[in-house]
């Protein structure tokens, strides 16, 4: 019996199957009918310990005249108790697929069953126009308000790439539908949409009852940039890599991995082991770099300027180390299909593995330092719960989920590379709240100071690219996956003609945890509205502008970036409170 | 207090840059330098280029063949050192390139003479090229007549070449029916 049938052979007793394909050892995909799609996700997501982790709407209609649909579920167990996870060999990925008529694009909505595909299905509808019938919320998502209506930017026909509708002046721009909660005394404290710290604006709806946030919804994608538009029309695998990289500018790496081997595995191409483990190594480098950022950042958005600094001292170490390894400050520019462009010397080796030394010594310092400030770390506890069951329902990744209790890593759950040569742990602390998510970070922070140095240790010798020759095969598709610091990247790829790609879907880590921050938020104070966000690490710490309007007196009152961040880091002096 | 014990201890982390050089480690990969007197303008690195940072192409009177560099568009992958057969391009350890105002000043020129085709006379590639390959072939040892054959043939641009090559195998197909 293969990975995954046992599943597929539950899944049958219910529901006709018409399909089964196998792309890798652990990679399978079930066709059902469109009217079976939810009771299928919601058995494999509830009853056989799945967790939805992308899916993938496809024009497919110059191929067989449908739209598709395809759900992949990362196998593993619900992990709810520790007992209550899938044995090693029977973790694997189940991609449920269906088939869209073009003429009759809707299906029936997986969300009402299973929350956590919420996201997928509303940017479902913005970018393929497929309607999820019965979708609680079926606002925008991607597209942006002045966007017009019936453009479906990535079908095959909807438009060149170069297209730009008309903008909509300002003042005739539609207002987004905030969800809002009704009652007396409730004050609606918008967070965003610009952002001056980091490049990424969003905008944060806070309802607060006096200083307490009682619910919290967000508009995202002000920044769109229509990559996998780009994508499919433009690039080959040689530029792909390079294009997935920009994904991000913090780990862009963990994405050029994810897309390539996506790609990889469709065709099934072996990578040679040094590269395999340099790889690795490359990816735990971004890692440290993303974590002690992190960590930094939580320090600063409270007010500890000092511990940012120091532990921004030792990030810097960590770009060094980047520079011998890559060549480059960051570990950029050096994925290729097929292997990566630069190996290493010997001597750079040596001078790495001197410097993890380095690393692994004034992290412990400063970690021990920041622990014993009391003040510090009673900032952290208790902010900012993840709640167990709604961790459940919406499949957050990454030292989000972790920090909840849940053992779920990729490298553990699905090994890539060089990984299930290595010994590591996964690092789980169980208190759900902001204080247990940055003592994640920090234990990985040793754990991938340690997987970095067993591979230097064991590295292989020999080539670090192969020759690829004539590789691709138009309609075979796979998916890549790793563990970005934030979490699970999971990209799908379908090759197309002439080295081009047919579909490429990129999913990063932070997409599956913004779902359960409205949750996060809940109970908590104003104050600590920047530092909940930050831990989930969205790249994101502060906000540009706040406007407080309390509903009741209909008075109004604009706050700086300044004020805000004043206030968090104080706790003196509200700024509401002569209002 | 652990906190301000530290900095006392590991003092100043800053470097006195701009005032001071950062040295890159060996192996760096900064800004490609090009070495105009090396460049044969076979256009390799123009097709390896993932980013398209790099342009050869003719001139607009197709009297000169010029290589563009546009440092502003290069991700430093070193695709175009690995792959220039004569090490024109090379990745050097160069990383600021901060242009005020026009980001033209960030763009690199060379311009190469071009050879015209021996039969149609239409300029195909450059003439550093051409005795590129004439250099190699006297190397590999052939004798005279073949040298002055296979030299021929790389005076003829690809275009001709196909055209004889069709005409050729046209007759030949003609006398078997024959
Ligand atoms: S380093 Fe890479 S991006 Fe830059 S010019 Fe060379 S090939 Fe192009
Ligand atoms: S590959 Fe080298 S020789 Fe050829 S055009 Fe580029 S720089 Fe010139």
């Amino acid at each position: 019996m293969k990975k995954g049938d046992n599943f597929i052979n539950k899944v049958k007793e219910k529901i006709t199957v018409h399909d089964i394909e196998r792309q890798t050892e652990d990679q399978v995909t079930i066709t059902v009918d469109r009217n079976d799609l939810p009771e299928a996700v919601r058995m494999l997501y509830y009853d056989m310990g799945g967790w939805l982790s992308n899916m993938i709407p496809n024009d497919e209609r110059q191929l067989n005249g449908n739209f598709a649909l395809y759900y992949v579920i990362s196998m593993e167990g619900g992990k709810m108790t520790p007992e209550d996870e899938l044995p090693q060999e029977q973790k694997c990925w189940i991609t449920v697929k269906t088939y869209i008529p073009a003429n009759d694009p809707t299906f029936p909505s997986v969300t009402c069953k299973v929350p956590a595909a919420v996201w997928y299905e509303r940017e479902a509808f913005d970018m393929f126009g497929l309607k999820a019938v019965g979708l609680p919320d079926p606002r925008r998502l991607v597209l942006s308000d002045d966007w017009p209506e019936g453009l479906h930017p990535l079908r095959k026909d909807a438009m060149d790439y170069r297209h730009r509708p008309d903008a909509v002046d300002h003042q005739d721009e539609p207002d987004y539908k905030f969800l809002e909660p009704s009652g007396s005394g409730v004050v609606d404290v918008p967070l965003g949409p610009l952002h001056i710290t980091s490049d990424e604006p969003g905008h944060f709806r806070l309802y607060c009852d006096g200083d307490t946030i009682i619910d919290a919804d967000f508009r995202l994608f002000y920044q769109h940039r229509g990559m996998e538009k780009l994508a499919e029309n433009r690039m080959n695998y040689d530029q792909m890599g390079y294009l997935a990289e920009r994904v991000c500018g913090i780990c862009g790496y963990a994405h050029a991995i994810a897309c390539i081997e996506a790609a990889e595995r469709a065709v099934g191409i072996e990578v040679p082991l040094r590269a395999q483990a340099m790889r690795v190594i490359c990816l735990e480098i971004e890692r440290l770099h993303s974590h002690l950022l992190n960590i930094g950042l939580a320090c600063e958005v409270t007010g500890n300027i000092n511990a940012f600094m120091h532990i921004f001292r030792i990030r810097e170490f960590t770009m060094e180390l980047a520079q011998l390894v890559t060549g480059g400050r960051k570990t950029y520019g050096n994925v290729v299909m097929g292997g990566l462009r630069r190996d290493m010397s010997s001597a750079e080796i040596k001078k790495s593995l001197d410097l993890l030394v380095t690393i692994e010594q004034q992290l412990i310092e400063v970690w021990d330092a920041v622990m014993d400030d009391k003040a510090q770390v009673g900032r952290w506890k208790g902010v900012g719960i993840l709640d167990r069951q709604v961790a459940r329902d919406f499949s957050p990744v990454g030292p989000n989920v972790r920090g909840s209790g849940f053992a779920r890593d990729s490298r553990h759950d699905h090994p890539y590379d060089f990984i299930d040569q290595l010994e590591f742990n996964v690092a789980v602390e169980n208190g759900c709240d902001v204080y247990s998510r940055e003592n994640v970070r920090y234990k990985e922070l040793l754990e991938s100071i340690s997987i970095i140095r067993q591979c230097f240790e064991m590295m292989p010798g020999g080539q670090t690219i192969i020759k690829p020759q004539t590789m691709i095969k138009p309609g075979a598709f796979a998916i890549g996956n790793d563990e970005a610091p934030r979490g699970e990247n999971v990209h799908w790829i379908m090759h197309g003609n002439a080295q081009k790609v047919y579909r490429w879907r990129c999913r990063a880590a932070t997409y599956n945890n913004w779902s359960s921050l409205r949750y996060q938020f809940r109970g908590n104070t104003i104050a600590d509205a920047a530092l909940i966000v930050c831990s989930l690490d969205p790249c994101y710490s502060c906000t540009e502008r706040v406007t407080v309007v309390d509903i009741n007196s209909q008075k109004s009152k604009v706050l700086t970036h300044k004020d805000l961040k004043r206030y968090s880091q104080t706790l003196k002096n509200h700024p509401l409170k002569n209002m | 207090m652990k906190l301000l014990d530290m900095t006392r201890k590991y003092g100043n982390a800053t470097y006195n840059y701009p005032f001071e050089p950062y040295k890159v480690p060996e192996g760096f990969r900064g800004k490609p330098a090009y070495d105009y007197e090396k460049c044969i303008g076979c256009t390799a690195c123009a097709v390896a280029c993932p980013s398209n940072a790099i342009n050869v192409k003719l001139n607009e009177d197709k009297s000169k063949l010029v290589w563009e560099f546009n440092c502003a568009r290069c991700i430093f992958c070193g695709r175009c050192d690995e792959v220039c057969p004569t090490n024109a391009v090379l990745l050097s350890d160069e990383f600021e390139m901060a242009v005020r105002f026009d980001k033209d000043n960030l763009k690199e020129r060379g311009e190469l003479d071009v050879e015209c085709c021996q039969k149609c006379k239409n300029p195909f590639t450059t003439s550093k090229l051409i005795s590129y390959d004439i250099e190699r072939l006297k190397k590999a040892g052939w004798d005279e007549a073949t040298l002055a054959e296979k030299t021929k043939y790389i005076r003829t641009c690809p275009e001709c070449k196909k055209n004889i090559a069709v005409e050729n195998s046209t007759q030949y197909f003609v006398r078997k029916r024959k």
